[in-house]
């Protein structure tokens, strides 16, 4: 399973990256989106994907291997939120820059040298 | 253990929260503002001073014992550079009421300086990986806020470009470390050092260390990943440019420094080797873009990438002097950079333009002006007896000591049109005959920031013998990461 | 020793004050005495019994820059040239620069010249002779752009700093080189080892190197071009910089180092092709001219040639010559800058063509120039110190040994006593050509700006001096010689040779004839000089290395900026391809340079069709977001995206994370909604063929290679991980049951501290963003 979750993460990063190649704004938002679900479900494999119980500690069963990997959900979380807020900021940044340049097409985006 | 550490990181995040409930008060913004960075800069030293005399601090946050915990390792390299790093947060705390007009200003300018220099300050003492990671998220976050301030349509335009590359970076870079973790089970640099080690950087380690290389290479704007550096360090403010062009690629660079020199050190024909080619590279064509442009202030932005190129030839050479060089180059460029991002400001701003076609004579009216530059560009170039010079020496005698001919060749003919680069500004712009009909605007106040960062250059040049010792030390610690390791470790 | 290089810095700090006085007191008169007394210090060395003296004082100890002086026979004879001439240069410009200028400028980068240049000659330090080196070039840099309202002064100015810094970096070169190869930062530690130096393999490096120091320098062929634009600056500058002293570093850097090269067959074939071709190309282009301060730089450049020419014969002979005629060159050429410059100033021009017939109005100018010129052309008459240095360069030239020397070198033997024959005699035409161009003939008074008169007996002290040395080396030149040339010529052979007698009558011999045909034949061309000035248009013709000098530098910006549009285009899909590209590349190379793939089929999660479902589901939502065509459609699948992460959360035990995952997915897809109604419509993928090709090529590259590294990172799990120990001490250290919360609030509480930071920068950076907008509008 590991391998297929790879995989999807591997699709996530391709389909991102392809949409960041495009010139419309929306579309290259989108890949940055794509971008993190694709690192989180990396973090998330890099720690296994076996079948264990949930990192709450249950009484009576303090065997370490029963548990799912906790590191990589803290990491994961701290991540998630960093991602809000980068995303959330993109998101105001570019209205405003649509609404000032009067365009949502990088190529058009491109600027002189002296101004 | 000592929690003095967590200083230069906690003090200015405070900083910043005060400032930011402050912001509408615009004179006691600016006061405090220059209080708590002398404050600090005080403070950085005596822990520098600690630090270089009863060795290293490690702080195990949270009391967390390593390598569990995130731990705050204050070595010499790290608190070298954070004094860098708050001698160049008072130059610009005293130029920015100048520079910045007040609706920036209020809009929480100081609030956002201050958080750049934690996010700066914790890259460079953090021991922990992840921690980086989210160091840099603090730091970008803070440039991100800073980059956008007043809201221009270039401003806005560039700045956009700057969010999604360095966005696509720390997604990857955070990808990388998720790799990593799952080779060597732990996020504590040293840690991964001691396991890395281990195993002989074998298998798909190299592959991992390539990855976290490009990342941070993109940070710092290496050849050919920095093209989307110089235009979004012109747009904001000069002296936003000037935090930018000191501080930003310089935590990139650190960072490889920081990795490569402690972690991936065992595949050094493939790695460190690729490394100086990334260098003549990044000087032919840092210095290609700052010949082709007539924007005084992009000129300067592209003479980021050739001392970006020196810097990593030298831990790409890797020995000794190499070693001590790429840092006392570090340090010297993250001065110089800062002087001449807020010299082409003040010059672009008396001028009315930054376009240097469009002015010239400018040293009837500012002599002083003229004549920083002119001092400025000297250092820049490394002629002696400059910060520049000693750097510059060091970093090509490790490289001959290695054979590595070609790249010394390069560099000493970048030297010299870096030289070009920025006299053409000086013969251009202030030579020339008296334009009587200018409109003189007055300095006041925008030239003591750059004298004081120039004189930390000419101190650091004249007065090499003081800190050359220290820098001594400091590669000498890089090339053995056991010291780092047991340090960490070990307690 | 120290002193008399720290003094003039020292002092010059002063001058700007001293300077405020000038209407009172002209600050020349201040200054003159700095260099006199070091002149008057520096005397007492002179003498047959000299020994060299050393003087150390500590820099930077740790990297072996050091104040190490030394006063050698070579570094005396240029440290008396240096305060000699620039006492009398100073002198001279009392009266040359009048009290508006801006003297204080003018002092200030003198006496920092001067300070530099002493430094560069007593230097034993590599490191500080190449600190001086530089200093020398920013303060000739200032000096010739001390009237930067001229355009040609600005550009003389940066053409002479881009040469002579490219040389002095290059030189820094050899240095290093040196420094590593010998573990010494001492000229004389290095001559020592000369050994080494000449079985390093890097010694054609180092040599080529450190010419190109010299002779950048010194304006050897072909980096001459940038000697005739320093003649922009002021005239006492030109005589004491590009003709006395400056100019010479590159041949004392020669000398200085010709101990240790002087046996290396390439050290005389560079050193003296050099040489004899600049002292050719000099002469003969200096007939060219039309401007007193051109046929002056040529000549300059041509005698230097020859100077450097007689280094690289380096015979006992030719060595004691180069010495000489470094001293009688600063003699006469320093006497006919200081006449160029009264000539400029009592007529107003320096234009030849212009000039004529002034020997009439200026006498006592014209008699100073006579000697000058006389001398320079080497004419035999017993009080011309000029004809002796020349005597011996002929004689030298035709006694080179030429045994155990390689085909070409003994080929170089044969032809340069032709050659040098030729360059003499060029210069004995632009000799007279200047002093009869100017002081003969017919004056033609309304070409000329002003009516000539004499110059003011306060200008003529200087050149009379001179023309006094001229004519007291003349008539006893064994005054000079045991005292302190011999002394010279040692230190540049390093070895005490047997004393030579200079003598004024040789008898009949091949120098003396060679000496006579170049008079013979140079009185034929300078009086059919215009017949033949033709074949100037062929040679060079339009081949100049002056333009060649303007196109190099025209085309470093063109071509820069050409390369530099190419692709900082402002195209963020530009910059992100290329930045993937590399990375992409570079890291698939490494991956199967190192055999980093690695898959391993054990120890791995069952796979499910539930899960291989939600995988399924998410990839064509990925995939379907490349072709939507709808704001809300594209939005709202990439939400699907995301809820399928939040469910495989959950499937793979991650609460926290689950919920988490809910809320900013709906958040970010309600903020999206928000903001991309209103927003332009999708439109479809604008792309052209080739660009979908490389944009395919990146992504699905990019995603195989993070596939691959993350297949191969969790198959090479050699070690236990930390998280181990967090589920143990959860509890017992951390006091919860939920691992994941414990990490984030305690363990590892300093991320979630700044995760929180960053939140909250972000808050006030979209709150800043639309107020400052709002602020805008409102206005």
């Amino acid at each position: 399973m590991e391998i297929i979750i790879s995989i999807l993460a591997g699709i996530l990063f391709a389909t991102a990256i392809y949409n960041l190649l495009q010139k419309q704004i929306l579309r290259i938002i989108i890949g940055t989106v794509l971008l993190s679900h694709g690192a989180h479900l990396f973090i998330l494999t890099m720690g296994g994907l076996k079948d264990r119980k949930p990192p709450i500690l249950i009484d009576g069963i303090h065997e370490i291997e029963k548990y799912v990997d906790p590191l990589p959900q803290a990491l994961i979380l701290t991540s998630i939120v960093i991602s809000f807020g980068i995303t959330s900021l993109l998101l105001v940044l570019t209205y405003r820059t649509i609404n000032e340049n009067k365009t949502d097409d990088m190529a058009q985006l491109r600027g002189e040298e002296n101004e | 253990m000592s929690n003095l550490a967590v200083l230069p990181i906690i003090i200015p995040l405070i900083s910043g929260i005060i400032l930011a409930f402050f912001h509408k008060k615009v004179t006691v913004s600016r006061w405090l503002t220059r209080i708590l960075t002398i404050g600090n800069l005080g403070l950085v030293s005596y822990i520098t001073w600690i630090v270089f005399n009863e060795g290293s601090i490690i702080l195990e946050t949270g009391g967390w014992e390593a390598p569990y915990g995130i731990i705050l390792v204050a070595d010499p390299l790290a608190i070298t550079l954070v004094l860098t790093t708050n001698i160049v947060a008072t130059a610009c705390a005293f130029y920015a009421s100048h520079s910045m007009n007040i609706k920036e200003e209020t809009h929480y300018f100081y609030a956002f300086f201050f958080f750049l220099i934690t996010g700066v300050s914790g890259a460079f003492l953090t021991g922990d990986l992840f921690n980086l990671f989210v160091f840099f998220e603090v730091l970008l976050m803070a440039s991100y806020a800073l980059i956008v301030l007043g809201g221009g349509k270039v401003q806005l335009r560039e700045s956009i470009k700057y969010v999604l590359i360095n966005l696509f970076s720390s997604v990857l870079f955070v990808t990388a470390v998720a790799f990593l973790y799952s080779v060597v089970g732990t996020v504590n640099m040293a840690h991964i050092a001691e396991r890395v080690q281990e195993v002989d950087q074998k298998g798909i380690l190299t592959t991992i260390a390539v990855l976290l290389f490009f990342v941070f290479a993109t940070k710092a704007a290496l050849f050919p990943l920095y093209y989307w550096m110089p235009k979004s360090y012109i747009v904001p403010n000069p002296v936003v440019s000037a935090l930018f062009g000191a501080l930003l690629t310089k935590v990139g660079i650190y960072s490889i420094l920081r990795v490569f020199s402690l972690i991936f050190v065992y595949k050094l024909d493939l790695t460190h080797h690729a490394f100086i080619w990334f260098a003549g590279l990044s000087m032919i064509f840092g210095i290609i873009g700052a010949l082709s442009t007539s924007n005084i202030k992009l000129i300067v932005a592209y003479n980021i990438i050739p001392a970006i190129g020196f810097i990593i030839m030298g831990i790409g050479v890797f020995n000794q002097d190499a070693m001590s060089g790429a840092v006392y180059y570090l340090v010297h460029d993250m001065i110089i950079k800062c002087a001449l991002f807020l010299l082409v400001g003040t010059i672009a701003y008396v001028a009315g333009t930054s376009d240097l076609r469009k002015f010239s004579g400018l040293i009837h009216y500012y002599p002083v002006l003229g004549w920083l530059l002119f001092v400025s560009a000297f250092i820049l170039a490394g002629v002696p007896p400059f910060s520049g010079f000693i750097g510059k020496l060091l970093l090509l005698k490790g490289a001959l000591t290695n054979d590595e001919i070609v790249i010394v060749v390069l560099g000493l003919l970048s030297s010299l049109l870096i030289l070009y680069s920025i006299m053409k500004i000086f013969i251009q712009g202030f030579w020339g005959e008296k334009d009587e009909s200018f409109v003189k605007k007055p300095t006041k106040g925008f030239v003591g920031p750059v004298v004081f960062l120039l004189a930390f250059s000419v101190i650091l040049g004249i007065g090499a013998e003081f800190i050359y010792p220290s820098i001594d030390t400091i590669s000498t610690y890089l090339l053995d990461p056991e010291v780092y390791i047991d340090s960490v470790l070990k307690e | 020793m120290i002193f008399t290089v720290l003094i003039p810095l020292l002092l010059a700090c002063f001058v700007p004050l001293i300077s405020k006085l000038k209407d009172k007191i002209h600050t020349g008169i201040f200054i003159f005495f700095i260099p006199f007394v070091i002149f008057l210090y520096y005397i007492q060395f002179v003498g047959s019994d000299f020994t060299t003296m050393k003087q150390t004082i500590n820099w930077i100890p740790s990297l072996g820059v050091n104040f190490n002086f030394y006063l050698d026979g070579l570094s005396l004879l240029f440290v008396l040239l240096i305060s000699g001439i620039g006492a009398l240069v100073v002198l001279y410009s009392i009266y040359y620069l009048g009290k508006d200028e801006r003297l204080g400028h003018f002092y200030v980068y003198l006496l920092m010249f001067m300070a530099a240049m002493l430094g560069v000659v007593l230097s034993d330090n590599i490191y500080v002779l190449y600190t001086f080196w530089e200093l020398t070039s920013i303060s000739s840099f200032l000096l010739i752009g001390y009237w930067h309202f001229n355009e040609r002064s600005r550009y003389g100015a940066l053409k002479s700093m881009l040469i002579t810094v490219f040389g002095g970096l290059s030189m820094f070169g050899a240095f290093i080189l040196l420094s590593v190869i010998t573990d010494t930062t001492s000229i004389q530690s290095m001559i020592e080892q000369k050994d080494i130096i000449l079985n390093s393999t890097y010694l054609p490096f180092i040599l080529v190197l450190l010419l190109l120091g010299a002779f950048t320098k010194s304006a050897q062929f072909p980096f001459h071009i940038w000697l005739p634009d320093a003649m922009e600056a002021p005239t006492p500058v030109s005589a004491y910089l590009h003709s006395a002293t400056m100019v010479k570093a590159g041949l004392f850097l020669v000398a200085r180092f010709s101990p240790i090269f002087s046996s290396y067959e390439w050290f005389f074939i560079i050193v003296s092709i050099v040489g004899i071709i600049t002292l050719c190309w000099g002469s003969y282009m200096a007939v060219r001219q039309t401007d007193l301060k051109a046929i002056l730089a040529f000549s300059t450049i041509s005698q230097l040639g020859m100077i450097m020419a007689m280094l690289g014969f380096g015979t006992d002979l030719a060595i004691y010559a180069a010495v000489f005629h470094i001293l009688n060159h600063a003699t006469f050429k320093g006497s006919l800058f200081m006449v160029a410059g009264i000539v400029d100033h009592e007529t107003g021009t320096r234009d030849i063509r212009k000039l004529g017939g002034l020997l009439t109005f200026m006498p006592m100018t014209a008699t100073l120039a006579l000697f000058g010129t006389f001398s320079m052309a080497g004419i035999p008459l017993p009080f011309l110190n000029g004809f002796y240095s020349k005597e011996l360069f002929f004689d030298s030239s035709i006694h080179l040994t030429s045994n155990g020397l390689s085909s070409f070198a003994e080929f170089l033997v044969q032809v340069i006593p032709y050659l040098a024959v030729f360059g003499s005699i060029f210069t004995f035409v632009y000799s007279m050509y200047f002093f009869f161009g100017v002081f003969g003939g017919k004056n033609q008074l309304s070409l000329l700006p002003k009516k000539p008169h004499e110059a003011p007996i306060g200008m003529l002290i200087s050149p009379i001096i001179l023309v006094l040395g001229v004519i007291v080396i003349g008539l006893f030149p064994n005054l000079v010689n045991g005292t302190f040339l011999a002394h010279a010529a040692d230190a540049v052979k390093g070895t005490v040779a047997e004393e030579l007698h200079i003598l004024f009558w040789h008898g009949w011999k091949t120098p003396l004839i060679m000496s006579l045909t170049v008079v013979g034949i140079g009185i034929v061309l300078t009086l059919t000089r215009k017949k033949w000035a033709g074949v100037y248009r062929f040679i060079p013709g339009k081949l100049s290395l002056f333009k060649l000098y303007d196109i190099v530098l025209e085309k470093l910006n063109s071509v820069s900026k050409g390369i530099t549009k190419q692709y900082m285009t402002g195209s963020l899909r530009l910059y992100v391809a290329i930045i993937l590209g590399v990375t992409l590349t570079l890291t698939f190379i490494t991956m199967f340079a190192t055999g980093g793939v690695t898959i391993q089929f054990d120890n791995l999660a069952d796979v499910r069709v539930i899960e291989v479902s939600v995988v399924f589901i998410m990839i064509v939502a990925a995939i379907g977001t490349i072709f939507a065509r709808n704001n809300v459609a594209i939005i709202l699948i990439a939400g699907v995206v995301g809820y399928g992460v939040a469910v495989l959360f959950v499937i793979y035990r991650a609460p926290d994370l689950a919920l988490t995952q809910l809320v900013i997915e709906t958040v970010s897809v309600v903020l999206f909604l928000l903001c991309f109604y209103h927003m332009p419509k999708l439109r479809k993928r604008d792309e052209t063929k080739s660009s979908k090709s490389i944009n395919i090529i990146i992504s699905v590259g990019f995603g195989a290679l993070m596939t691959i590294i993350g297949i191969s990172a969790h198959s090479s799990k050699w070690f236990d991980s930390i998280a181990d120990y967090f589920i143990e001490t959860s509890y017992k250290l951390g006091g919860g049951h939920n691992i994941v919360n414990v990490i984030l609030v305690d363990m590892r509480g300093f991320d979630t501290l700044f995760e929180i930071t960053v939140l909250g920068i972000a808050a006030l950076a979209i709150f800043s963003l639309v107020k400052l907008k709002k602020n805008k509008e409102a206005e």
